[in-house]
């Protein structure tokens, strides 16, 4: 690449204070004396435990979508709700918007932010980029805001207690699927601090 | 006292947005990430107000029209907007689920276009900028949670189906809802923090002298100590 590694500064996304970057003891952070955001966090490992991390959640997707979300029972019958259940539901009823609104916050999110950094970390492991990984990276933390799983999740516990009276609804192996899912993509996203990784993957090998 | 250091923009650096590099603004676009480099985010205020304002006009759809219709033959038929909904869970005795839902679907969405507006008028009086840097962070986060009473629509519809006993279908003001969501997402995603700094004196004061510093990108800027 033609460009420097790296220019002197950090400046503060939050208030634009510009600072020379500090050298900074593993595992200690930097915060920005104006407006305290959090500007660094130098965690030694960052790339290998994210990459453990993410590669746990990618697992427990699948594992999400393949069993049975939620089972009703009313009247002697049963049914099962996958997860995708959610959306196909709405899009039955003929609210294909709200459809796709669902399915992009709890389903397609998730999955493309678990793809990204799969494909981003796994290869940065061993000091390699892949061809697409600035781009995706970039598209990635976007995306992120959009993952809306632990809402999700918390709209499924308040559906419980809303069809208590109704019917009877148990919880299938993809609800804790679903719930370790949250837990280790979560992990990942605090884990790993996007300036840190912009500086490693500058200096990958492509 | 709050710590005064120069800025980036003062020096005519601009921070990329995605990747965080800090580059010279005239480069128009990041190095490494090939982001459009910018100083401020581009027409913060006037994206932050429109959105905001598309997200208050529908909350009012939103809230009148109903999110759910249920229909079962034990209870009979019901339609739920976003508010009856909490008042029957609290009529139940479920009180966590009605305190959960209120707080997501009302409280959360009116704090949050409250604060926008908050944010806005900072931008223009520049005081406490330190707390308001703090509102505007918990506004971004915070956001998200109103989703819940879209989820819990979403979910009813997909598990109870072709039932005899029991019919839910979604209303039109699920949708309305999830369009709130959205807009106060991206309106408080469009707003820039950093207008509040430059509104503060010392901000002023660096602008001022920014001019005559611009050229000399390579100025000294401040040394930190890690906290």
């Amino acid at each position: 690449m033609g460009t420097p590694i790296s220019t002197p500064y950090i400046a503060c996304p939050d208030c634009d204070g510009i600072y020379t970057i500090p050298r900074v003891p593993e595992g200690e952070r930097v915060i920005c004396p104006r407006c305290r955001a959090q500007l660094l966090t130098r965690r030694p490992h960052f790339v290998n435990h994210a990459a453990a991390l993410v590669l746990a959640a990618a697992l427990f997707f699948i594992l999400a979508n393949v069993f049975p979300f939620m089972t009703l029972t009313a009247d002697y019958r049963e049914n099962d709700m996958v997860l995708a259940g959610s959306v196909t539901g709405l899009e039955r009823q003929g609210f294909l918007v709200l459809a796709g609104m669902v399915g992009m916050f709890m389903l397609a999110m998730p999955g493309f932010v678990i793809a990204a950094m799969l494909y981003v970390l796994l290869p940065l492991q061993r000091g390699l980029r892949l061809r697409w990984a600035f781009p995706l990276c970039r598209a990635m933390s976007a995306a992120r805001r959009w993952n809306m799983v632990e809402v999700y999740l918390l709209g499924a516990l308040v559906s419980l207690l809303k069809l208590g009276k109704l019917a009877t609804l148990t919880l299938g192996v993809s609800f804790w699927a679903f719930v370790g899912l949250i837990v280790c993509l979560a992990s990942a996203v605090t884990i790993i601090d996007q300036s840190e990784l912009w500086r490693k993957l500058q200096e990958a090998r492509l | 006292m709050t710590f005064d250091p120069a800025t980036a923009a003062a020096r005519g650096l601009a921070r990329c947005h995605s990747c965080g590099r800090v580059e010279p603004v005239d480069s128009r676009l990041c190095p490494v990430c090939a982001t459009p480099l910018h100083l401020r985010k581009p027409a913060s205020l006037e994206r932050t107000v429109a959105l905001t304002l598309g997200a208050a006009l529908l909350y009012v759809p939103a809230n009148l029209l109903p999110v759910l219709h249920i229909e079962s033959t034990l209870k009979g038929s019901q339609q739920n907007t976003i508010l009856s909904g909490v008042i029957q869970f609290w009529r139940d005795g479920d009180y966590p689920v009605a305190l959960i839902i209120f707080a997501a679907s009302v409280v959360i969405p009116i704090l949050k276009v409250l604060a926008i507006i908050a944010l806005c008028v900072a931008v223009r009086s520049g005081r406490s900028p330190r707390t308001m840097t703090r509102l505007y962070r918990l506004t971004e986060y915070i956001g998200r949670w109103s989703m819940v009473d879209v989820f819990v629509v979403a979910i009813l519809v997909g598990v109870v189906q072709l039932g005899s006993v029991l019919r839910i279908d979604p209303g039109e003001g699920a949708l309305a809802f999830a369009g709130v969501v959205v807009l106060t997402m991206l309106a408080a995603h469009s707003f820039d923090p950093r207008l509040i700094w430059d509104a503060t004196a010392s901000g002023r004061g660096q602008t001022g002298q920014a001019d005559r510093e611009t050229a000399g990108v390579g100025g000294a800027p401040n040394s930190m100590r890690h906290a």
